[in-house]
């Protein structure tokens, strides 16, 4: 989408512009630096290469020239960006992700397969009374339930913050010392409780303080939200998780056979 | 073992809600982070519609704003009619309106692409030949070096709610109809040239709104969106069309049902479900 030719008086909502915002209660600044710094971690701004002028960047967002040079001076204080006098604005050469920070691409995953420096903080291991909104989807859920709450990272890289809600049937089989690295599913499999089928909704969200500190993201950052219910064989749910994933560290893969269905299945 | 009955508020308290002291020069308003912390409970149902919200003075000691910081967040909240603000009885969560949100099924992706066709409306921004994107270089040898590109935005309702970018080979769209892609997906249209599609790949992700994106879709800059590339792959491995699409979250569901290969085998890899297992299954 980094193509910016679109023809915006075509249709009429485009001159309903949202640009950017001091409503939105982040800053403009801020916001500028979001999408700038996106676009050379993407590499749609290739290291060496000039970033636009500051007159253009000021036309393209709509934002005064201070919030331009705002923005600018954040990315050159982290690094992302250097500027020359007299020449312009370049693109540094970004640090190469290390092979286990690469991006993770699969379906349901084990993180832990991922690379032998993966490692879990556990947050919250509590019994709790089970949250409306699950109730509601799922009454068969019960009233009870061990709520987890984990922190995965690969190397430094937190990737992904998980809060999971398992039956009250079968949280005496859990234990922090029982899951280790495991995840939920996994450690159930072990126990004799084996997931065969979920159901996975998928959407982007915008970090909230807990996520974002737990993350290392500003708040109101992209994250990649992944929502899923697990059942065994006969049908019963095993747990629930609700996963916010950094897009950086993280990208869920899909492949779709075309036919009856039958043959479609998950890459990798 | 049994379990101490607890009350829902301990469970509501169970749930760091702390804001963390955070340095002011994040570019990041108190109250947005305190409606940030809100919405999401909201969204995801922690706070269930009908169900009050913490009163003022309490969201006010618990994070540690001031009761004008808490206003500013539920009055954003209430704006947006998410919240009901009763007087002298307290801040209620709105039952959630039945919210034009379109729901797309990976499980049943092909089998849907004509009854999305029908519900939604493509208003088509750009329809020309263009050289591939950086990304997409190592496609050059299938899709040929000038490739052509088909902008469009898909609304449901009368509401945008996602902007797609795809190339074609360049041979290809210069024998598309600008008007055929206003009611058909791409990949029918494709299917109707002979170019059946077999299988696709296709990738997730989150970003942040650009420029362009938040135009077109109505949100700020920098709004969070769901990011999904596809590559459509033809009977004899060719790859005949790359997609890339943004979404607002709040109107696209993306939704997939998923079973192992192997029921019996531990660590069995997990598949799309196949349609047939579902109703077995349920």
């Amino acid at each position: 989408m980094n193509s910016a030719r679109v023809d915006l008086d075509a249709t009429g909502f485009l001159l309903m512009t949202a640009r950017t915002n001091t409503r939105t209660g982040i800053a403009r600044y801020q916001q500028v630096y979001t999408v700038l710094s996106q676009a050379l971690a993407a590499g749609n701004i290739a290291a060496g290469e000039a970033l636009p002028s500051e007159p253009t960047l000021v036309r393209q967002y709509g934002v005064s020239r201070t919030t331009v040079r705002r923005a600018l001076a954040r990315l050159a204080a982290e690094g992302s960006i250097v500027r020359r006098r007299g020449s312009g604005t370049y693109a540094k050469r970004g640090l190469e992700k290390s092979g286990a920070t690469r991006k993770v691409t699969r379906l349901l995953d084990d993180l832990r397969r991922v690379g032998s420096n993966t490692r879990s903080k556990l947050l919250a291991f509590e019994r709790v009374a089970t949250p409306d909104f699950l109730l509601r989807e799922w009454p068969e859920f019960g009233e009870k339930a061990l709520l987890i709450r984990r922190l995965r990272s690969v190397g430094d890289d937190p990737v992904v913050l998980a809060t999971i809600y398992v039956p009250e049937e079968l949280a005496p089989l859990l234990s922090p010392r029982r899951l280790g690295l495991d995840t939920v599913l996994v450690a159930l499999d072990k126990l004799g409780h084996r997931a065969v089928t979920a159901d996975q909704q998928t959407n982007a969200v915008a970090a909230d303080p807990f996520s974002a500190e737990h993350l290392q993201c500003p708040v109101g950052s992209a994250l990649l939200n992944v929502r899923q219910l697990a059942r065994d064989a006969k049908g019963h749910i095993l747990d629930f998780t609700n996963f916010v994933y950094r897009p950086d560290c993280y990208e869920l893969h899909v492949q779709i056979e075309r036919g009856n269905g039958r043959r479609a299945r998950v890459a990798r | 073992m049994p379990m101490a009955p607890k009350s829902p508020a301990r469970n509501a308290r169970s749930r760091p809600r702390r804001l963390a002291r955070r340095r002011q020069k994040t570019g990041v308003a108190r109250y947005y982070q305190l409606y940030a912390l809100l919405s999401n409970a909201l969204n995801d149902g922690t706070i269930a519609p009908g169900s009050a919200l913490p009163s003022e003075p309490e969201l006010a000691a618990r994070h540690r704003l001031s009761r004008t910081t808490v206003r500013r967040a539920l009055g954003r909240l209430e704006s947006e009619n998410r919240i009901v603000r009763l007087r002298g009885s307290g801040t209620f969560a709105r039952q959630a309106p039945a919210a034009a949100k379109l729901c797309l099924n990976l499980h049943t992706f092909y089998k849907d692409l004509p009854t999305i066709a029908a519900r939604t409306s493509v208003s088509v921004l750009r329809f020309e030949p263009e050289a591939l994107p950086a990304g997409a270089r190592d496609l050059q040898s299938h899709l040929g070096e000038h490739a052509f590109v088909i902008q469009s935005l898909h609304k449901y309702h009368g509401t945008p709610y996602q902007i797609s970018t795809a190339y074609v080979p360049e041979s290809v769209g210069r024998q598309m109809r600008r008007n055929s892609l206003g009611s058909t997906s791409i990949i029918t249209v494709l299917d109707r040239m002979g170019q059946k599609t077999v299988s696709s790949e296709h990738t997730m992700s989150a970003v942040a709104a650009d420029d362009i994106a938040s135009r077109a879709l109505g949100v700020s800059l920098g709004a969070p969106l769901l990011r999904m590339r596809a590559v459509f792959i033809d009977s004899k491995g060719r790859t005949r069309a790359l997609c890339e699409s943004l979404s607002r979250p709040d109107h696209l569901n993306v939704r997939a049902e998923l079973e192992r290969v192997r029921a019996r085998r531990a660590h069995s890899p997990w598949r799309l479900r196949a349609r047939e297992t579902v109703s077995a299954k349920r």
